[in-house]
C-alpha cells in the first residue's frame, strides 16, 4: 500500500519535475551562456588568429601562437612552475585546514557556529589587502623578521618576499578558508562512534586516524583539494604582488601578453591550456570521487 | 520523584544476583561528575562471569555513561572497574578487550562486512589466514554467511546490527557492552534479535552489560536487571524482583504500570485510601501515610455484585467503567471508584465478556498484589 503510494508519488513528481526546473533553470542558463560560454568561444577563437605587432588582429588563422608556447623552453617551464606551486600549495594548505576542520567538525554545537565564521572571516577581506599585509608582514623589516632578528635566531633579514616563498605563504593563508569549508562540507559520514567502535576494537588513536578518521574524510579532501589547485593555479595578484616580477606563472605570463606585450592570441592560446590543465583536474577528481562511492 | 526505601525489602527482594558466584565484573563506587552535576553517583555492582546485566532507566538516569565509563569512552571522575579482578578504569578503551555494539550499528561504512568483522582482529596481529576462518565463523554465528563482500549500506538495519554483533564478539572480548542495540529496529525485528542476542550470549557464555529504556528488553533478556535513577541505582535483581518486589516506589512506577495510590497505614496487615479497607502485607508498618500500588493486569474486573460473596481474591471495590481502551491483546479500564480511578488490564479472549463505559462493576485482587511503600507522597 504504502508502496504504491510513494510510487505514484513518484511518478507524479517526475512528470511535474521538468516543466518548473527548465523555468527556474532559464535565467541562470542565459547568463552563463552570455557572461561565460560565448567568452570561452570567443577566446579559443583569438587563440587560433595571427597578429601584427602592435597588436592588430590579422584575421588570418593559424596555429602558430599554440607551436610558438609549446615549443618555447620558458613556456613549458611556466606550465612546470605552475604546477609545482599549485601543487605545493593545495598540500601545504590541506595541512593546515584539515585539523582546523577535524577541530569544527567535533568541537560541540553552541561553539560550531562561532568558531565556524572566525574560520572564515578572512573572506570579508579582499585577498588584495591581505596580500599587501603579507608584504608589510614579511618584508626585510618586517614583523617576522623583526621578531626573529631581535630574538638573535638570525643575524640578517631572511627573504621572505619578491619569491616563491612569499606567494607560497600568501596563496596558503588566502586558500585557507576555501579549504576548511570545503573539508568540513565533505565530512559528513564522519561519525564520532565509528572513532570510539575503532577503538573498543583495539585500534589507537594513530591507527583510528589512519584507518576510519582520514578514508571517510576523503571526500571532502578531494573536494578542497580540486578547488584549492584551480584557484591557486589561476591566481594572479598574490604570485604578482608577493612575487616581485621573481615569480614566473601561465597567470601572470597571461597579464603580460594580454597587457603588455599586446599579443593577445598568445595570451589567448596560453588561457586555453590552463582551461586545459582545469578540465584534467577536473577529471582527475570525478575518478577519485568515484572511488569512495 | 522521591525514592521511598521498602521496609523490610532486604529481606527477600534483595538477592543480588553476585551472593552465589564470584563476579568478574565489578563497579566499585564509579562516579562521573561533569563540574557540579553527578551523573553517575558511587555506584556498587557486581556482575558474575557469563552473566546478561540489563542496566535499565529513564534517559538521564546515567545508564549510558556508566556503560561508556566501562568501556573507556569516558573518563571516571572516581571510583575502580575491575574484570576479573584488574581495575582498567584508568586504561584507554583500546587497551580494554571490550566488544561494544551501537544503537546505530557503527560500521565502518568505507569498508566491507569482512573488513569490519576483521578489524579488530587485524588490530590484535592475528595472521591473515586465521581472521578469513574467524570472519566467517562469525558471520555464519550472526546467520550471515557469505556476506563478507557486501558493503553496510547494502544491508538492512537488523543485518547491520548483526554484523556489529559479530564485530564486537569476533575479537573475544572479556565484556561485551550493548547501548540500545535494539532501539533503531522496527518492532517485530526487535523481537527477533531479542531472543537471538539472548541465545548468542548464553551460546558463547560471555559476560555482558545491556543499556535499554525499554522494560520488556530488560525483563526478557537478562539474568539481572539494574534501575537506575538520578544517577543511583535504585533497584538491583532478578527480573522477577525487579517486578514483582520493587525495591521502591519509582522501581514500581518505573517497570510495568502500576496504580499508584495515596493511602494510610492502618496495621501491619491493613491499608485505608478512599472508602475502603484492604488487606495486604505492610512490611512490618503500623501507621503512617503509604503509596500503595497495584498492576492494573491484577485487578480482575467481574461484573457488579454484592461485596460480601467475595472470598478468594479478599480485597475488592466497586466502580464505574470511566474509559475502555482496547489494544488487542488486552483491553484497558479507567474505573472510577469515587475516590480514585484505577486502572485495569484484562485479556481479550473470543467472546468473553467485555464492559463498557458507564457499566458498574467489581474489582478485586488479592493481598499479595498490593505493593505497600511506606511514606508516601511522591
Amino acid at each position: 500500500m504504502n508502496q504504491t503510494v510513494d510510487a505514484l508519488s513518484q511518478r507524479a513528481g517526475q512528470r511535474r519535475f521538468p516543466l518548473i526546473a527548465l523555468v527556474l533553470l532559464v535565467p541562470m542558463a542565459i547568463i552563463n551562456l552570455v557572461a561565460f560560454v560565448l567568452p570561452v568561444l570567443r577566446l579559443g577563437q583569438i587563440s587560433f588568429m595571427e597578429s601584427r605587432s602592435g597588436g592588430v588582429l590579422t584575421g588570418n588563422y593559424s596555429t602558430e601562437s599554440y607551436i610558438g608556447f609549446l615549443t618555447d623552453r620558458f613556456s613549458l617551464d611556466l606550465i612546470g612552475n605552475s604546477l609545482f606551486l599549485s601543487l605545493s600549495v593545495t598540500f601545504i594548505t590541506l595541512c593546515c585546514a584539515y585539523p582546523i576542520a577535524l577541530f569544527l567538525h567535533r568541537v560541540s554545537p553552541r561553539w560550531r557556529n562561532v568558531l565556524f565564521v572566525v574560520t572564515v572571516s578572512p573572506l570579508l577581506v579582499s585577498s588584495v589587502v591581505r596580500t599587501y599585509g603579507w608584504m608589510v608582514i614579511l618584508g626585510e623589516q618586517g614583523f617576522v623578521n623583526g621578531l626573529l632578528m631581535s630574538s638573535g635566531l638570525i643575524s640578517s633579514p631572511l627573504r621572505l618576499v619578491n619569491n616563491w616563498m612569499g606567494v607560497t605563504i600568501g596563496l596558503v593563508e588566502v586558500l585557507i578558508p576555501y579549504m576548511a569549508l570545503s573539508l568540513i562540507a565533505g565530512f559528513g559520514r564522519l561519525d564520532v562512534n565509528l572513532e570510539e567502535a575503532a577503538a573498543s576494537l583495539g585500534a589507537n588513536a594513530w591507527t583510528r586516524f589512519r584507518r576510519v578518521v582520514f578514508p571517510l574524510t576523503l571526500p571532502g579532501v578531494a573536494l578542497g583539494c580540486l578547488l584549492c589547485f584551480v584557484l591557486s593555479i589561476s591566481s594572479f595578484i598574490t604570485p604578482k604582488l608577493l612575487g616581485g616580477g621573481r615569480v614566473f606563472l601561465l597567470a601572470t605570463e597571461i597579464y603580460d601578453q594580454a597587457v603588455i606585450q599586446l599579443e593577445w592570441p598568445k595570451a589567448a592560446a596560453t588561457s586555453v591550456i590552463v582551461l586545459v590543465i582545469f578540465g584534467l583536474a577536473l577529471a582527475f577528481y570525478s575518478r577519485v570521487v568515484r572511488r569512495f562511492e | 520523584m522521591q525514592m521511598v526505601e521498602r521496609r523490610g525489602a532486604s529481606a527477600n527482594g534483595d538477592a543480588r544476583p553476585g551472593d552465589s558466584e564470584p563476579a568478574f565484573l565489578k563497579l566499585e563506587g564509579i562516579t562521573k561528575q561533569y563540574g557540579t552535576y553527578t551523573a553517575v553517583d558511587n555506584l556498587h555492582l557486581d556482575l558474575p562471569r557469563g552473566k546478561l546485566l540489563g542496566l535499565l532507566g529513564p534517559s538521564g538516569c546515567g545508564k549510558t555513561t556508566t556503560l561508556r565509563m566501562i568501556a573507556g569512552l569516558l573518563s571516571v571522575s572516581g571510583g575502580q572497574i575491575k574484570v576479573g579482578g584488574d581495575d582498567i578504569a584508568q586504561k584507554p578503551p583500546h587497551k580494554r578487550d571490550i566488544g561494544l555494539v551501537f544503537q546505530n550499528y557503527a560500521l565502518f561504512p568505507h569498508m566491507t562486512v569482512a573488513e569490519n568483522v576483521a578489524f579488530g582482529l587485524e588490530m590484535r596481529g592475528v595472521a591473515k589466514s586465521e581472521i578469513a576462518t574467524r570472519v566467517e565463523e562469525a558471520l555464519e554465528m550472526v546467520r550471515l554467511p557469505g556476506y563478507g563482500t557486501r558493503k553496510p549500506k547494502e544491508m538492512s538495519g537488523g543485518q547491520q546490527q548483526r554484523v556489529s554483533l559479530a564485530r564486537a564478539l569476533v575479537i573475544r572480548p572479556r565484556i561485551l557492552l550493548l547501548d540500545e542495540p535494539l532501539s533503531n529496529l522496527d518492532a517485530k525485528l526487535r523481537d527477533e534479535m531479542r531472543v537471538e542476542i539472548r541465545e548468542i550470549q548464553q551460546r558463547l557464555s560471555i559476560t555482558t552489560v545491556f543499556v535499554t529504556h525499554d522494560q520488556v528488553e530488560a525483563l526478557t533478556m537478562c539474568d539481572c536487571v539494574g534501575v537506575m535513577s538520578g544517577g543511583k541505582l535504585a533497584q538491583l535483581g532478578s527480573p522477577e524482583d525487579i517486578y514483582e518486589r520493587p525495591a521502591n516506589l519509582f522501581v514500581a512506577d518505573f517497570v510495568g504500570r502500576a496504580n499508584a495510590l495515596e493511602g494510610k497505614i492502618e496495621d501491619v496487615d491493613t491499608v485505608r485510601f478512599g472508602d475502603g479497607v484492604y488487606k495486604c502485607d505492610t512490611h512490618g508498618a503500623r501507621n503512617g501515610k503509604a503509596t500503595i500500588v497495584i498492576r492494573p493486569h491484577r485487578v480482575h474486573v467481574t461484573p457488579n455484585r454484592d461485596r460480601t460473596l467475595v472470598s478468594v481474591m479478599t480485597n475488592s471495590v466497586h466502580g464505574r467503567v470511566l474509559r475502555v481502551t482496547y489494544i488487542g491483546d488486552v483491553v484497558q479500564y479507567d474505573i472510577d471508584t469515587g475516590t480514585h480511578v484505577l486502572k485495569a488490564e484484562v485479556h481479550t479472549a473470543s467472546g468473553g465478556h467485555a464492559f463498557a463505559a458507564g457499566e458498574k462493576v467489581l474489582c478485586e485482587w488479592k493481598p499479595q498484589d498490593m505493593l505497600v511503600f511506606a511514606g508516601g507522597g511522591q
